[in-house]
């Protein structure tokens, strides 16, 4: 309210044509928030659902031998949802390789919060 | 193609195939057409091609459809010519076709962190009932090793050993790395003369041939070689594609000659004439002169312990041993990778070695979700001295099936085991 920067004391105000000040509630300072961060993230495809990792692995079928992929779940990393404290997660990646499909499935270990890293 | 002499409208030519199962199509006029009065198949993208069988001719030709020929009574001894002619049908078969063709359409492969605990990886093994698995060094970004049913073997023996430095709490962290460097500083202590263990991982890529990944699987003495491709020069980022195993590329080589098993004629001896495998007593002698035993046939009487069944797998560097009962008739199979079985429940923290019997341990894994080593429900897989060498082979063809223990009929008296490798190294000579 006080206009410290170039205080115009001096200067000659007509009566009826003084500058309005702003109302106060403009002066709230808050950060404009964007809209999209409140939002909850896209959900994933329905398609996506459906990889290969979640057969187990059958007596009938030769080992290690799975139904062909959808194309959708090509070269996509998924990465297994068990409860939080589990100290082993399992990244799952199907590829094709020339005419034939491979699926890897690596166990790794997660790194505890606050445990010394070797 | 040329015309017939006197039917100008007619082509003909002749192509030398080797026996087995062919593919054959005809473009005519710019398009490609099949003979729809002979068999045919349809295989990728709607293509169908006209298949053509091809058998040697044989005087012998009792034609019931593609069966193989009667099997004779009494064997004629078979001839090295004609142990030298499969040989060689083989060795060329498996020179022409690549370890791409071991891949299933749809296959899977569980790779293990190297820097994972050894307990946890265990469990996985268990969990997921595979024997092996290779293990996937972050920093290197390369795979450095394979993990074992041996590895877990060596590690509990270890436990159980009172000199041993690991406490069952250090067991908890020890990841596979630590245990790797242990064991190959372990046997390069030990081992003053004998093989070295191999500093880099034992792998073949996908358009290596199948030979030469047969003939690193029985140099190396490993079960399993992995299959890796990398798209770059120096070997960076590279994929891991499959497991190979004997079984595999036996399944190939059964798949091909299938149809035209007169084609090897080794194949219809029993197996007792062309001394495959490894047998209790001398059956026969070669070339005249009673050969003598390596060494001694490994067996186990059922009520031996479990820390007995480790050390006799580990010092007669044998995958499995037939349990027996007094009168040496079969009961049961241990074989190393029955290890992994004790991760369920964490028995192996529990059990002392030596108090656990074998048939003990084995019921453990009976009730897991194991899905190796099971064919038809049966865990042990027999055979007969016998047998033809063709039959033997579609024994071992079926995955999880390791080795075949030759028995006798009736008494189920053991007489021998004929392994996957042993079949190998018969069939390529080494």
């Amino acid at each position: 309210m006080n206009n410290q920067y170039g205080n115009k004391q001096d200067e000659a105000t007509v009566m009826g044509f003084e500058v309005p000040r702003s109302p106060d509630s403009s002066y709230n300072n808050v950060y404009p928030g964007s809209e999209d961060e409140a939002r909850d993230p896209p959900v994933v495809p329905p398609h996506l659902h459906h990889p290969l990792l979640s057969y187990p692995a059958s007596r009938e079928t030769p080992p290690g031998s799975l139904p062909l992929p959808q194309n959708v779940i090509l070269n996509h990393l998924y990465i297994e949802n068990r409860e939080t404290p589990r100290s082993v997660v399992a990244l799952g990646f199907t590829h094709r390789f020339r005419s034939k499909y491979v699926t890897v499935v690596l166990y790794k270990p997660v790194p505890r919060r606050g445990s010394s890293s070797n | 193609m040329s015309p017939m002499e006197g039917c100008p409208t007619v082509f003909q030519v002749i192509c030398s195939l080797s026996p087995g199962y062919h593919q054959y199509k005809f473009y005519v006029d710019g398009e490609w057409r099949y003979d729809e009065h002979q068999p045919c198949v349809r295989g990728n993208y709607d293509v169908v091609n006209s298949v053509l069988i091809t058998r040697e001719p044989s005087s012998m030709d009792i034609d019931d459809g593609f069966n193989h020929p009667q099997e004779m009574v009494t064997p004629a001894s078979i001839s090295v010519a004609d142990i030298d002619v499969s040989r060689h049908r083989i060795s060329t078969f498996l020179s022409t076709h690549t370890a791409y063709e071991l891949l299933p359409e749809s296959g899977k492969v569980i790779a293990l962190d190297v820097n994972l605990p050894v307990k946890q990886a265990f469990h996985i093994l268990h969990e997921q009932g595979i024997p092996v698995a290779p293990l996937w060094d972050f920093c290197k970004g390369q795979f450095v090793g394979i993990l074992s049913a041996l590895d877990f073997i060596l590690i509990l023996r270890e436990l159980g050993n009172h000199g041993s430095n690991l406490t069952e709490e250090e067991l908890e962290t020890h990841t596979i790395s630590a245990w790797k460097e242990g064991k190959m500083h372990l046997s390069r202590q030990m081992d003053g003369n004998a093989r070295s263990y191999p500093r880099h991982l034992i792998h073949a890529g996908p358009y290596d041939s199948l030979k030469d990944v047969a003939i690193k699987i029985l140099q190396s003495k490993v079960a399993t070689v992995p299959i890796i491709h990398s798209s770059s020069q120096d070997g960076s980022f590279p994929q891991i594609l499959h497991l190979a195993t004997l079984s595999g590329i036996l399944k190939c080589i059964c798949r091909n000659f299938k149809h035209s098993s007169s084609s090897l004629p080794v194949l219809q001896q029993p197996i007792y004439s062309i001394r495959v495998g490894t047998w209790v007593q001398e059956i026969a002698e070669v070339n005249g002169q009673p050969s003598t035993m390596k060494r001694p046939f490994a067996m186990l009487n059922k009520n031996a312990s479990l820390g007995d069944a480790l050390s006799l797998l580990v010092q007669a560097e044998v995958s499995s041993i037939p349990i027996v009962d007094e009168n040496y008739s079969l009961v049961d199979i241990y074989s190393r990778s029955d290890i992994t079985a004790l991760a369920k429940d964490k028995a192996y923290a529990q059990i002392h070695l030596d108090q656990l019997s074998i048939l003990q341990a084995l019921q453990l894994g009976q009730d897991a979700n194991h899905t190796y080593g099971f064919l038809n429900g049966q865990r042990c897989h027999m055979c007969l001295r016998s047998d033809p060498l063709h039959k033997v082979m579609e024994q071992l063809a079926n995955p999880g099936v390791r080795r075949l223990v030759i028995v006798e009929a009736g008494s189920k008296r053991v007489e021998g085991i004929i392994s996957l490798s042993d079949v190998f190294r018969f069939l390529l000579g080494v």
